[in-house]
């Protein structure tokens, strides 16, 4: 499924690869992870979700986003201009962006957003360590 | 964090006495008088504790509160790394650094998404948002008085239990209505609109989204078209108000390029503003047009190009700095940079180094980054000079 759309997207991608290649001390970043600097926007995840709390927020906020995009194109079927249509979209809009804001904290801190916490509460649900 | 700053003259050796002025809310005074009888002079000796000054920023811009990449190059500019609070709850949306607090403007959303799709309103409407607490919390942070602020969780659409938030050196306001109320727009010493063009939007938003499943061209449009009437009413007026709004459009150096990567991007200044003078090519005030790109300088295609003019925005006297297209080498940086003038760095490369420190995140090879970068070093001489004028009125006030 993501392959067939995947052409499409690369058309539409920054081009990151033609970035000064200079090295900028980022390395110190990349503590755990190897992630190839050029940029993979087919990928949904860049680093991996280390605790249970985040794989379950990345979840949820998918299965969101293809439920309200869903509901949204329903309401909208009925009447276009309604507050309830504009309503919809916006919730879409919102999933939207609490994904791809929990996509950036993984790939720009490096690390699992919940680490902080999970170092003081270790013991809770959200902090198992999550295995694939 | 106090500051203090003790003027003494002599040495202290007949009766004094203290007094406490109730002055302004930021700095506490402690007079000691000291009397001589030798002389008709009267030698004061006055301990001024100053608590920080805090200074508040206003981000206003549609892409959620993870305006990471801007928050990240401007708490850079100030050192050290924005974080989430740590140990408070995983979802807030506040970033904190050693001199910056980033708060997100979502968290005052008075009603939650249920509410909100019970209303029939948009995030973006007034109506969903408490712009009398906004005012209250962001009037008490900038007096240094801390704050339990709300938390508006974008997992689950809820309002969650409050934070602490402690008043910092730098308050950033970031989301959608830093400068809607009126009381709040009194409040900031800078403004920023982030204004992102239509096609730009969309080519972003189809970068953003298409990987998910449940997205398609046709739901991103959707979104986009049905987000628009509410934007253009409550959202894009704010722009008027802004000390410098940064225009993001597509490039004009490529014949109808719709694929949004490389972008023409504007740096309007408004002309006037205390403490805020506005970057400038070559000669202030007239209009440049200038390609770095010649013999001393070889780009790839499709180059760079810089414009630099006074115009008229919404009324008010700007200036607009423009670049159009990409960075491809670390000396095309540093070229543009020795050409501008006003950037207030503290050193030559400056501007060049801070886009390095960065150099993987979005808008690195283009104005997005460069602008964003000179309007943190901005806002970080705004901070100083208002430092420096609090500290000599108060130095002159304690010898009147």
């Amino acid at each position: 499924m993501m392959s067939a759309t995947a052409s499409h997207v690369r058309v539409l991608l920054p081009s990151h690869h033609q970035r000064p290649s200079i090295a900028t001390g980022s390395e110190n970043f990349c503590r755990r992870q190897i992630v190839p600097r050029r940029f993979r926007a087919m990928v949904a995840t860049t680093a991996a979700a280390k605790y249970k709390g985040t794989k379950m927020r990345e979840e949820k906020l998918s299965e969101l986003i293809v439920e309200k995009v869903k509901e949204a194109t329903e309401v909208c079927e009925a009447d276009e201009r309604s507050e309830g249509c504009r309503v919809a979209w916006d919730e879409v809009e919102e999933v939207s962006q609490a994904k791809a804001d929990l996509r950036i904290k993984l790939k720009l801190l490096n690390q699992d957003p919940l680490e902080s916490f999970c170092q003081e509460n270790p013991e809770t649900d959200e902090c198992l360590i999550y295995e694939d | 964090m106090a500051v203090s700053t003790i003027y003494s003259t002599q040495a202290l050796n007949s009766t004094h006495f203290l007094t406490s002025s109730p002055s302004s809310s930021s700095s506490k005074q402690v007079f000691l008088y000291r009397r001589q009888s030798q002389t008709n002079r009267r030698f004061n000796t006055i301990i001024t504790c100053a608590a920080q000054q805090t200074i508040v920023i206003g981000l206003a811009a549609d892409s959620g509160c993870g305006k990471s990449t801007f928050m990240r190059r401007l708490t850079s500019v100030f050192g050290g790394a924005a974080e989430p609070p740590r140990g408070g709850n995983p979802d807030s949306n506040t970033l904190i650094s050693d001199t910056t607090t980033v708060i997100c403007l979502d968290d005052y959303h008075s009603l939650d998404r249920t509410g909100r799709k019970e209303k029939g309103v948009t995030a973006l409407d007034p109506r969903a948002n408490d712009f009398d607490l906004m005012y209250e919390q962001v009037k008490a942070l900038k007096s240094g008085v801390a704050v339990e602020k709300p938390i508006y969780n974008h997992v689950t659409g809820l309002l969650d239990a409050p934070e602490l938030i402690q008043p910092p050196k730098i308050l950033v306001i970031e989301g959608l209505h830093p400068m809607f109320d009126e009381r709040v727009r009194d409040l900031l010493d800078f403004s920023i609109y982030l204004d992102i063009s239509n096609e730009v939007k969309f080519a972003w938003k189809i970068q953003r989204d298409m990987a998910e499943r449940g997205h398609s061209l046709e739901s991103i449009k959707a979104s986009i078209e049905a987000r628009k009437p509410d934007f253009d009413a409550f959202i894009d007026p704010q722009k008027q108000y802004a000390d410098a709004v940064i225009e993001v459009l597509p490039t004009q150096l490529i014949p109808d390029d719709n694929e949004g990567k490389v972008l023409r991007v504007r740096l309007i200044m408004k002309e006037g503003v205390k403490y805020f003078s506005p970057v400038y090519l070559f000669d202030e005030g007239s209009t440049i047009s200038w390609i770095p790109c010649g013999r001393k300088l070889t780009c790839s295609y499709p180059g760079i190009k810089f414009n630099y003019e006074p115009d008229s925005y919404f009324d008010h006297e700007v200036s607009v700095l423009e670049m159009d297209g990409q960075f491809d080498r670390l000396d095309e940086l540093i070229y543009v940079e020795s050409h501008l003038s006003n950037l207030s760095t503290k050193f030559y490369g400056e501007v060049t180094q801070q886009m390095l420190k960065h150099a993987d995140f979005p808008g690195s090879n283009n104005g997005t980054g460069l602008f964003q970068t000179i309007v943190g070093l901005k806002i970080r001489d705004l901070y100083e000079q208002l430092i420096a004028s609090k500290a000599t009125a108060r130095a002159e006030a304690a010898k009147a």
